[in-house]
């Protein structure tokens, strides 16, 4: 591995965000490409952030550092990529639910798959169906994630499906949904692909409906 | 008579100095003031913005004048009774009178005869209310869930509905909306004889919870102004994390949680000045490997101390936390996790003290951990009472009369004091022979079987005649408005 390379590593694991710019400019200038970058330095880093968070050694707030870390270097990577060409590893839009402004989940989950090389596209809060059907058209995602907190808001997680198929979209995206009332009964029910009851098993979950586990 | 003599009623627990309180205190008044809370709702903001607050779009400036005037007007001391009226059974809020219940809206609930973890249905609440009526020192009610098999709409006014046949002891009640806000209210005021007897007479604690950081919900503060315009005593509380969703240092989530309650405060006492009001907080950390809050944390406790002083401080009671825990079933970390929220809870005195029989983090009510903490709360108001120092405790004449070598067993002052002991329900102290020679039973197995006991045998006291009827016309009434 070259050194440029291992620094950078080491920046995501450390969440150095002042340094990541600068050694992400320094690889390029070595002649090394985006996707070399991405592969050889960031995502390494991440594994090596995830490895450690599984086994109890690295916390939350360490984790999003990393995250915000690497999404620093995708940011300086990002333009130099040709027309159409993407190093996120899936593209997902992610929202609280009509009449919920719970947030704080959704956030971390697109965090944390921001750090596991996606892009993320978040909607905000009290986000209607109309407008996760508004998303879908624009953004062309590959997952589409929902999240609520209420028992009562929690419906709207169905309706949005609803307002998916009706809109002939669904069969195009994937679909999670998350939130502290959310089991993997009602997801089914609902028609949803998969829920997850923390921020890492959702990674793990957007992972594998996009057969990257 | 003793001259420039002290004395303790009780033990003495404190975490902050009156100096700590008022630096929190102006700290409270900065956030309100030059931060602000964003209220997501239009009248809120209107009466808000009447009296003096700087509205901006969503964002409420509250000066701190109009904070220390709905301070001013909110009472320290009120009951909030019975619905039958039961002398033993109404609670008079005040200084050092702290009360313990369950919490609300835990989509599951391990069920009292299996002991398996379900989804809370309707006739749940009716066996919660009844286990809270039995248990001595269980105060109020709440439901330790949310019923999952009526309509989605009316969770709150079923749940409702069985709690108050159930029991006669005050209930804590929340509800999704305005709505089914107003079926809880009819059917309370039925029992009660009308709205002016229930003014008087308050036989229900309304309950509803802002969102951290700062925010006030559109239909919590519907909730909350319904109940200030109908004289529902009222609880504000926030449930911040921190970390995740309030500052990581614990005198900075206190401040904040304060903010967000005081909002809550400013609004309803602009609306109905001397509307009996709880401050309010669930305040733990975020457990920074699983992203949750931690309700067995040992900062939970203190949180909830430093809370419940700040709340005395300003003249407001509390409603506080303990008795839950982050064990997934009733074991040995359920009863230490309990035991210790409800000591400190207790030695903090905050007055309300709601979420016991709480397990798996709040997402799963258990009357089996209500029953057990019910123990561990007639012991902690056994130490909170501490002890006297007189000439005849201090027992100067028996030790002389005994002297070295005898005994105090047939003392007339044994006789006269023995009974003063904390008598067990559910703590063993046979010999061990004893003990195996009934089944060699855990703590757990007692209170499966006590809880059995209850729910078989114990006939909480009736609604009075006429009001059930009145409760089904509420109920079906409310069936034809969501089937519309």
């Amino acid at each position: 591995m070259s050194d440029v390379l291992e620094r950078i590593s080491k920046a995501v694991v450390v969440g150095d965000e002042d340094a990541i710019a600068k050694l992400t400019r320094a690889a390029l200038d070595e002649g090394l490409s985006a996707k070399e970058i991405l592969d050889g330095g960031l995502m390494p880093g991440m594994d090596y952030v995830g490895a450690e968070f599984k086994a109890g050694r690295m916390f939350v707030p360490e984790v999003l550092l990393s995250a915000r870390t690497m999404k620093g270097s995708m940011a300086a990577l990002e333009p130099l990529l040709a027309a159409g060409e993407s190093i996120a590893v899936g593209k997902a839009i992610m929202g609280t639910v009509e009449g919920d402004l719970h947030d704080i989940g959704k956030n971390l989950v697109a965090m944390m798959m921001e750090g596991a090389g996606f892009q993320v596209i978040d909607l905000g809060v009290d986000v209607a169906p109309d407008a996760f059907v508004a998303s879908v058209k624009k953004e062309k995602p590959d997952i589409v994630g929902m999240s609520a907190l209420l028992t009562t808001t929690m419906r709207n997680m169905g309706r949005t499906i609803d307002a998916l198929k009706e809109a002939g979209l669904r069969d195009q995206v994937r679909v999670m949904v998350g939130g502290a009332p959310v089991t993997a009964d009602f997801a089914r029910q609902i028609g949803a692909d998969g829920t997850a009851s923390s921020a890492p098993a959702a990674v793990d979950l957007a992972k594998g409906l996009l057969g990257l586990a | 008579m003793r001259v420039n003599y002290q004395t303790n009623a009780s033990t003495q627990f404190r975490v902050l100095s009156d100096d700590q309180l008022e630096e929190m205190f102006h700290a409270v008044l900065r956030v309100l003031e030059e931060v602000g809370v964003n209220v997501h709702n239009e009248e809120a903001r209107q009466i808000l913005g009447d009296n003096g607050a700087r509205v901006e779009d969503l964002r409420v400036h509250i000066p701190s004048y109009m904070v220390k005037r709905a301070l001013s007007t909110a009472p320290r001391s009120f009951t909030v009774w019975a619905r039958d009226g039961d002398p033993e059974k109404n609670l008079h809020i005040g200084p050092g009178r702290p009360y313990y219940g369950p919490g609300p809206t835990c989509p599951n609930f391990l069920d009292p005869t299996t002991g398996q973890r379900r989804k809370y249905v309707r006739q749940d609440a009716a066996a919660v209310a009844k286990v809270c009526d039995a248990l001595p020192h269980i105060a109020f009610c709440e439901s330790l869930g949310t019923v999952s098999d009526v309509h989605p709409s009316l969770g709150a006014t079923y749940e409702f509905a069985e709690m108050f046949a159930h029991t006669s002891k005050p209930i804590v009640a929340w509800s999704y909306d305005w709505q089914d806000g107003e079926d809880i209210h009819k059917m309370a005021v039925a029992a009660a004889g009308g709205q002016k007897a229930f003014e008087k007479r308050p036989n229900y604690i309304h309950y509803c919870e802002p969102l951290s950081p700062l925010v006030g919900g559109e239909e919590a503060i519907n909730k909350l102004i319904f109940a200030a315009r109908h004289r529902v005593p009222l609880i504000f509380t926030p449930c911040p994390s921190a970390g995740g969703t309030a500052p990581a240092t614990l005198a900075g989530i206190l401040i904040q949680a304060a903010a967000e309650s005081w909002m809550g405060l400013v609004i309803s006492q602009l609306i109905a000045p001397g509307l009996p009001y709880f401050m309010g907080g669930v305040v733990s950390i975020m457990d920074m490997q699983r992203a949750v809050l931690a309700y067995g944390a040992p900062e939970l406790s203190l949180l909830q101390a430093g809370l419940t002083e700040l709340a005395h401080y300003v003249g407001l009671p509390l409603w506080t936390t303990g008795g839950c825990t982050d064990a997934k079933v009733i074991d040995q970390q359920a009863a230490l996790e309990g035991a210790l929220s409800v000591l400190f809870a207790g030695l903090s005195g905050g007055d309300l003290c709601h979420d016991v029989g709480y397990i798996e983090g709040g997402m799963t009510g258990s009357l089996q951990q209500l029953v057990m903490m019910n123990e561990v709360i007639g012991y902690t108001r056994h130490i909170r009472q501490g002890f006297e120092v007189t000439p005849e405790t201090l027992a100067v004449d028996v030790i002389h009369q005994v002297g070295p070598g005898g005994h105090f067993l047939s003392e007339k002052h044994t006789l006269r004091h023995f009974r003063e002991f904390w008598l067990p329900q559910l703590m063993d102290r046979r010999k061990v022979d004893d003990w195996e020679a009934t089944g060699s039973k855990t703590l757990g197995d007692r209170v499966q079987e006590k809880l059995m006991e209850i729910l078989e045998t114990y006939q909480p006291p009736a609604l009075p005649e006429g009001v059930p009827a009145q409760i089904e016309e509420i109920l079906a009434a409310a069936e034809a408005r969501e089937a519309e």
